[in-house]
């Protein structure tokens, strides 16, 4: 077992519930508002808030390893790869050749950081719990590729871009982390600082799709 | 040389100005000079003219490529300023001032001199803390400057967004009212006459393609149109240096870089003064033809195409029309890339070299031209003497062996 | 415009993604103490500036931010070769050269053997 310490940043005891967690977007939705989806809505927005999010450095075979120990997910096999279990619930995508994006439901982070510690013991690693400072949005629906086309440089045509793949790139000056889970949904990984930014382009730029809210 | 004069051009208008003199010989190379500069852009006719002019040295040749004023020079956004940071700088560049503000008189040729002021446009505190420093040193240095504050800055450009919204806010400025802008290839071409007339060769399509080096001691150089001897070379090739020291085996500290300008159509006159952002890396004024001239930030990588990338164009033309609303509709006629050689502490280098007789004035990077006539005056000197000029000796290249920089990032306007 | 091949992710990316951090293959002298002032200022200063092939350091900034190292052409801004690091260029400036005078004189051979084919079809 490493003797990095691990945080659990929860509240807990007589001060749990002191403090309401608040998304990126909450700010965001208040203020630039939610249009809700109409008739002719052709692309779907959604924050995916409070998940938790991971990110393994190391070697490949070692993190393979605890992983399948863990979580019974292997890691992508090829650069820009993205892995996710049977329900859809956890992924796994390759960032660099020594570092990984492991997303887990809300709150299950902690048990699941714990859990790769042990597994990986002595190994050469490292494990951040970096859910606070990003967050997962979503599209959804025909449109969402058009939305995408005016945002990022990225090519996303699915020729280029299929299903289980998942790059970081640029997305309107700002970075992103762009994947493709299934055939109609892509997500975006963005960091809390820019979220408002990034929400407010998606809604600008998904005006003439309709966009829809999902809150 | 046929001066230049309101009544000679009523009297040319007699003849339908078909009689006008050539502005300058095309000489045959003799077989040897008293002096040889390579390069013929602004800095090398400078120099020329100078030895010719204050030092008596008229045996001269200008070697040039090309032709006279075709790389930099034609490239640049003619910005003319002196508020430098350090006593070095300070003191070269205020030298370059005080030739620029006697120039069309002096060289007997319009160059186009206007002082319209520059503003430096500072967006964050810390731009406005080096911007006081700037401005203080600049005043114990004898040289004029202004710190204003956003309303200042809207009373001189009432057309930039200077609101608390604005994308770059607008905290203040420093503000040099003695500088502007010159008609850039008036510079050249004035030069060039000027030392024409006083007997220096402009040779022009003659590329040197080696250094004649003898024991240490330079005799000469070879070019493709044959060899031509002299006992000191000034080698002024600005994004050439490189290759120049490379034949003479020397090392210089430079890398040369692609950047970037552009102009809009003519538009009515709307901007009277020079904007300058270090922080968004854009600066635009006006010409008097009513074209908008902009410059970008350099490229980071080594180029010698002259021509630069995409994303960095896009950037500065983002900037500009965040900072100008007014001009988002104005459209880009021309652009084009100059190669600019930078120098890791963004100041030039003039300076004896270890081959006696061979000199080197380069390391200009993005803001040679408002040096032009100083940088021409006290290389001419060096090289007439033999001793770096007192303005020029802090810029040897021995600088970046002994530790004795002189960083002018902050104050080199584009940050290279 | 460059669009640049990035080593670890496998793909062809955008400029954008990518800052170019000046030449290869510079290393910090093993012993900064022994080291004379000429040295030091020639490592942390002088660099090369040919016209022509050089070696180069780029990051992909917003990427995998992984350091690689690029051949590229300072006139033509072809990008010859991308490698990544640890390793060598295969190709340098002197092979360079010698590779582009024999794909010329490979080209001449071959338009007089197009010229011979010709007559032959004629």
């Amino acid at each position: 077992m490493s003797n990095a310490q691990q945080f659990d940043t929860r509240l807990v005891g007589e001060h749990a519930g002191e403090i309401a967690v608040e998304s990126p977007l909450a700010y965001s939705m208040h203020r630039s508002g939610a249009p809700k989806a109409k008739a002719d809505t052709t692309v779907t927005l959604r924050e995916r808030a409070f998940l938790g999010h991971l990110t393994l450095r190391g070697g490949a075979i070692v993190l393979d390893e605890a992983l399948r120990d863990v979580l019974g997910m292997s890691l992508p096999g090829e650069p820009l790869g993205l892995v996710q279990d049977e329900a859809g619930e956890r992924s796994i995508q390759w960032m660099s050749p020594d570092e990984w994006l492991l997303i887990v439901p809300g709150g299950e982070e902690f048990d699941v950081e714990r859990r790769l510690r042990e597994a990986l013991g002595d190994a050469h690693f490292a494990i951040s719990n970096v859910s606070g400072g990003q967050t997962l949005l979503e599209l959804e629906g025909e449109a969402a590729r058009e939305v995408l086309m005016k945002s990022v440089a990225y090519d996303v045509h699915p020729r280029h871009f299929p299903v289980g793949k998942g790059v970081t790139t640029v997305f309107a000056k700002a970075s992103v982390i762009l994947r493709r889970p299934s055939e109609e949904r892509w997500e975006l990984v963005v960091r809390r600082s820019f979220a408002d930014y990034t929400y407010r382009w998606l809604l600008d730029a998904g005006e003439e799709f309709g966009v829809g809210v999902e809150r | 040389m046929q001066r230049y004069s309101g009544f000679g051009l009523v009297k040319h208008a007699l003849s339908h100005h078909e009689n006008w003199e050539r502005q300058w010989r095309n000489p045959t190379p003799k077989k040897s000079y008293d002096v040889i500069i390579v390069g013929g852009g602004g800095h090398g006719l400078a120099t020329a003219y100078y030895l010719a002019k204050e030092f008596g040295v008229t045996n001269v040749a200008v070697i040039e490529k090309g032709w006279l004023g075709g790389g930099n020079t034609a490239r640049n956004t003619t910005i003319v300023r002196s508020n430098y940071l350090w006593d070095e700088s300070a003191a070269l560049y205020e030298h370059a001032m005080k030739l620029w503000e006697g120039l069309s008189q002096d060289i007997n040729y319009n160059v186009m001199f206007s002082q319209r002021g520059v503003l430096n446009v500072g967006h964050t505190l810390q731009d406005m803390r080096d911007i006081q420093r700037r401005v203080n040193a600049n005043r114990l240095n004898g040289i004029d400057g202004e710190v204003l504050d956003a309303k200042g800055v809207q009373a001189l450009v009432p057309i930039m967004d200077c609101s608390k919204n604005a994308r770059y806010p607008v905290m203040g400025a420093s503000w040099q009212p003695r500088a502007g802008v010159a008609r850039h290839d008036a510079v050249a071409w004035g030069y060039a006459r000027a030392a024409d007339a006083l007997g220096v060769d402009l040779l022009q399509n003659t590329e040197v393609t080696g250094f004649k080096i003898r024991d240490g001691q330079i005799y000469g150089v070879h070019t493709n149109r044959g060899d031509i001897e002299a006992k000191t070379v000034g080698c002024v090739t600005a994004g050439n240096s490189g290759v120049m020291a490379k034949m003479a085996g020397i090392k210089l500290p430079l890398e040369s870089h692609p950047l970037q300008a552009l102009v809009s159509e003519p538009i009515k006159p709307i901007l009277d003064t020079v904007v300058m952002s270090n922080h968004v890396h854009g600066y635009i004024s006006q010409s008097d033809k009513g074209d908008l001239v902009i410059g970008a930030g350099i490229d980071g990588y080594n180029g010698y195409g002259q021509r630069g990338s995409y994303p960095t164009v896009e950037h500065t033309l983002q900037a500009i029309v965040e900072m100008f609303p007014i001009f988002s509709r104005v459209r880009m006629n021309r652009q084009w890339g100059g190669i600019v050689d930078t120098c890791p502490d963004a100041c030039p280098i003039l300076s004896k070299t270890k081959v006696k007789g061979l000199y080197f004035n380069c390391g200009w990077g993005t803001g040679g031209f408002k040096a032009t006539p100083g940088s021409g005056h006290v290389f001419a000197a060096s090289l007439a003497k033999g001793e770096m000029h007192p303005i020029a000796a802090p810029f040897s290249i021995d600088r970046f062996n002994t530790g004795a920089l002189i960083d002018e990032h902050g104050a080199a306007g584009v940050a290279h | 415009m460059f669009y640049i091949f990035c080593p670890y992710c496998g793909e062809h990316r955008e400029e954008e993604e990518f800052h170019p951090k000046g030449q290869a293959h510079i290393s910090r002298p093993e012993d900064p103490e022994a080291t004379s002032d000429e040295e030091w200022g020639d490592y942390l200063f002088f660099r090369d500036n040919p016209r022509g092939v050089h070696h180069e350091l780029w990051v992909h900034a917003v990427g995998c931010r992984k350091f690689f190292n690029i051949t590229r052409h300072t006139v033509s801004y072809e990008i010859l070769e991308v490698y990544k690091m640890g390793e060598q260029p295969s190709i340098t400036a002197e092979n360079y050269a010698a590779q582009q005078g024999a794909a010329s004189a490979d080209k001449e051979r071959n338009a007089s053997q197009a010229k011979h084919q010709e007559g032959v079809r004629a």
